[in-house]
């Protein structure tokens, strides 16, 4: 009991200042000698100690025998077997605890060596004979030890403190050790001999089950690659084959338009859509090069009229766009003929097309349950709500509750996946494998983890830093996790990728390269200030024994996880995307304030502040209020940013409008800023929820906007100057930017630790 | 005598002294390394090292594993 860590010193004192009634020993019984080093200082305590020996199954497994009564006689207290992951005996151990909490203190059974001994009758008489009998023999052999903060505590005079020191020194001598390493060095001893009587090891000398695992899974050669393939394995399942369906779902289905019950009649819509393709595209594009309308109400006439205006030999261009890219596809020379087969698949009749407008209606196949919002917004029709607050509850409201929920199967999945490798014993090994890797830019073993899952998509990244122990490591991972570009910032990067760079594959490779680069010059950086000082606590870390977790536990892990994310990070989330709604939905419009259509973006709030502040963004390329009001956008959902877009750079033309406001330069400046700063409400709230501290959080964004700021404006000021047409201030800033972060990375000496002290 | 992080894998070894500030030596003492106390690595990595002793896993770090002499 000499307090190392925080939490130890917090027990310790607890133990000595407010003494509790009685003390219940949980020990693991498959480490007996490990464990009892604790109890031997537990039991000079003087208050009633009751040993509860866990793990008791593993033990009879292993076919080792413990003598319980023989190590209570031993030890001076009730001892009981438990096995808390049976069950057995935990019942049985509290009413033990109970009793003996009436009963008569425990007794130390114990005695130190001759000199040891000595020297502790002199203590007690000397200094710590007025305390209550039975507390009198810890306080002396902390004095013994020396412990600064017991003899803080008692105050004890200078001459008799010279006076013991004497007696101290001499059985120093006579031992030849210090004192502190004595009491550890015959507490070992004497623990030694305790279990050489009552305890009978099986197989005394062989490795263990856990040994060999050991030996393969944290092995020089094999320890990476297998690491590799957990990881890919839980990547797999928690994003790709159960998670991905589960969240789309949830997104699109039950916070969407609806689903498909147990995906019935998924298929037969799926084909439908199939056939139907281009119809509309192809119509449109016909009747626009012939001057006809279309009447929707009653399409045969006009459909009729058409195709007798179009000659035989006709040939139109029409476009199509990709629904989560916006990319353009153009589709020259479509004749008569492909018209005319659009026309009969616009009117046939078949069950499920829509009325009006000939696409195929999810919900006339199969098994239809329509989504929440549909529901809502029925009820609100039904009792004739007005437009706003329609708008309020579906976009606002609905939708927030859907981004909280949305993510929650899927990071249901990534927990009971992390809980199962942590409670097997395998997730402290990751520790150990990627400690090496990791320490070089501050961050621990496990932030491999959170980063990799980054990749899917940032909140169940940032909420999978649980496991990290270290709070300065943790704090690190939670703020770089997001640099990682997700998957809601791909469309992003494949529209910036096709409208300007020609679909160049290297746009995405390097957003994926410089997320993982700003980790670690963050990393660096991040471990050179105050906040951060200090070297990365040595690593030392039992490791507990493999086995097998029950599903109980694992599952009661994974809930505990998922609704401290719904709970904490879900109102930060609804109040935001509720804020962000109001802002782009409401403006002066015709000299009113009123409610917006969806394409009217720019008359609303949120672009008035996007003008206001665009001038922020000139230095890094992009100062125009529709890039300002793109990023606000996709503060909600990075994907928004795509939509956004469309909007306000003209729809179908967004690809070539983009090529003709952007340079290369400038494109790639917007990208990176995007990928780099403050991520999506949802992840803000999932930081709130691991920060756990309002300043943090401010802190990380913060940290996250500044940085994605100095890293656009080196890329768009350097670029100008590589391309011959430097701007001055520009050039200037960047240029003291990047000595700045130079300075940082490699000049800037660590900060000396803040020392953590506590009063005892 | 030399640091635990050069001890050969899968031999038993005898701790014979251990180093650091009192607070690093405190810490490895209450973990179970204490001269005379036998130790067995059971996995080296670039210095880190898994081992057994006082019949637990201990993982520790390069700087730690050159605190304990053998």
């Amino acid at each position: 009991m000499s307090p190392y860590t925080l939490e130890e010193v917090v027990a310790r004192n607890y133990l000595i200042n407010e003494r509790p009634d009685v003390i219940l020993n949980i020990i693991d019984g498959t480490n007996l000698e490990r464990n009892l080093y604790l109890t031997t200082q537990l039991v000079e305590l003087g208050i009633p100690v009751v040993v509860a020996i866990n793990m008791m199954d593993v033990v009879e497994k292993n076919g080792d025998k413990l003598n319980a009564d023989d190590l209570a006689r031993q030890l001076g207290c009730r001892v009981v077997q438990i096995s808390a992951l049976k069950g057995n005996g935990v019942m049985e151990a509290a009413e033990a605890a109970i009793e003996a909490a009436g009963g008569t203190k425990t007794i130390p059974m114990h005695t130190f060596s001759g000199p040891v001994e000595h020297a502790l009758a002199h203590i007690e008489e000397a200094i710590v004979h007025d305390l209550p009998e039975e507390q009198q023999r810890w306080y002396a052999i902390k004095v013994f030890e020396r412990d600064e903060k017991v003899l803080e505590q008692l105050r004890i005079p200078q001459e008799t403190m010279e006076h013991i020191e004497k007696d101290i020194r001499a059985a120093e001598e006579e031992l030849d050790d210090d004192a502190e390493s004595i009491i550890t060095d015959e507490r070992y001893v004497y623990i030694a001999t305790v279990i050489r009587s009552c305890y009978r090891k099986q197989h005394a000398g062989e490795m263990s089950v856990s040994d060999k695992i050991d030996r393969v899974v944290t092995n020089r050669w094999l320890g990476l690659p297998i690491f590799a393939l957990v990881m890919f394995a839980v990547y797999w399942i928690a994003m790709v084959s159960v998670g991905a369906p589960a969240t789309d779902w949830a997104n699109d289905g039950l916070f969407g338009d609806g689903f498909h019950l147990f995906g019935n009649g998924t298929q037969q819509y799926e084909a439908a859509v199939e056939r139907y393709g281009d119809t509309d595209a192809i119509i449109q594009a016909f009747a626009k090069e012939y001057h006809m309308e279309i009447n929707e109400e009653a399409p045969e006439d006009s459909l009729t009229a058409l195709l007798a205006a179009v000659p035989v030999d006709a040939k139109v261009t029409y476009l199509t766009q990709d629904e989560e890219t916006l990319e353009p596809q153009t589709h020259p020379d479509t004749g008569k003929a492909e018209l005319e087969a659009a026309v009969q698949e616009y009117l046939s009749t078949e069950n499920g097309y829509k009325t009006n407008t000939g696409a195929p209606d999810p919900a006339g196949y199969g098994i239809w349950v329509p989504g929440i919002p549909v529901l809502v917004e029925r009820g609100l029709d039904s009792i004739g709500a007005a437009e706003w607050l329609k708008g309020l509850i579906l976009d606002g409201i609905m939708a927030g509750v859907g981004a909280v929920l949305g993510f929650v199967p899927q990071m249901l999945v990534l927990f009971f996946l992390l809980a199962f490798l942590e409670a097997c014993g395998y997730m402290a090994r990751i520790a150990f494998v990627l400690d090496r890797v990791f320490r070089k830019f501050g961050l621990s073993g496990k932030s491999f983890i959170p980063m990799l899952i980054g990749v899917g998509c940032g909140v169940p990244g940032i909420m999978a830093s649980r496991t990290i122990e270290n709070e300065r490591d943790r704090r690190m991972t939670i703020m770089t996790t997001t640099f990682i570009p997700c998957s809601a910032k791909v469309p992003f990067i494949a529209m910036i990728a096709g409208a300007i760079f020609h679909k160049s594959p290297w746009v995405a490779t390097s957003a994926y390269f410089i997320g993982m680069a700003a980790i670690i010059i963050s990393g660096i950086m991040l471990k050179k200030t105050r906040r951060f000082a200090g070297e990365p606590a040595p690593f030392v870390m039992e490791l507990p024994a493999y086995h097998w977790p029950t599903l109980k536990n694992v599952l009661r892990s994974m809930w505990e996880r998922g609704w401290s994310f719904i709970k904490k990070a879900g109102t930060i989330i609804l109040l935001s995307t509720i804020l962000v709604w109001f802002l782009s939905r409401f403006g002066v419009a015709d000299g009113t304030f009123r409610l917006l259509g969806e394409e009217e973006l720019e008359l609303s709030i949120l672009s008035g502040i996007g003008s206001v502040i665009a001038w922020i963004f000139a230095p890094l390329g992009f100062g125009t209020w529709q890039a300002a009001v793109a990023s606000m956008t996709g503060l909600i959902a990075k994907e928004n940013i795509v939509g956004t877009m469309g909007i306000l750079y003209g729809g179908t033309e967004t690809y070539a409008n983009l090529a003709r406001v952007y340079t290369g330069l400038s494109a790639y400046s917007f990208l990176v800023f995007n990928l780099l700063c403050a991520p999506c409400f949802a992840a803000i709230g999932a930081i709130r929820r691991e920060m756990n501290n309002a300043g943090w959080t401010w802190f990380a964004i913060a940290y996250q906007c500044g940085f994605a700021y100095a890293v656009s404006l080196m890329i768009y000021q350097f670029g100008n100057l590589f391309v011959g047409q430097p701007h001055v201030f520009g050039l200037i800033a960047a240029t003291i930017v990047l000595c700045g972060m130079i300075y940082m990375l490699f000049f800037r000496k660590y900060q000396e630790p803040v020392k953590r002290t506590v009063r005892g | 005598m030399m640091p635990l992080s050069y001890a050969n894998p899968r031999e038993e070894a005898v701790i014979r002294r251990i180093g650091g500030s009192p607070d690093v030596k405190k810490h490895l003492e209450n973990l179970g390394f204490v001269a005379g106390g036998t130790v067995k690595v059971i996995t080296a990595l670039e210095g880190n090292v898994i081992v057994k002793v006082k019949e637990s896993r201990v993982a520790i770090s390069d700087e730690m594993a050159r605190k304990i002499m053998i």
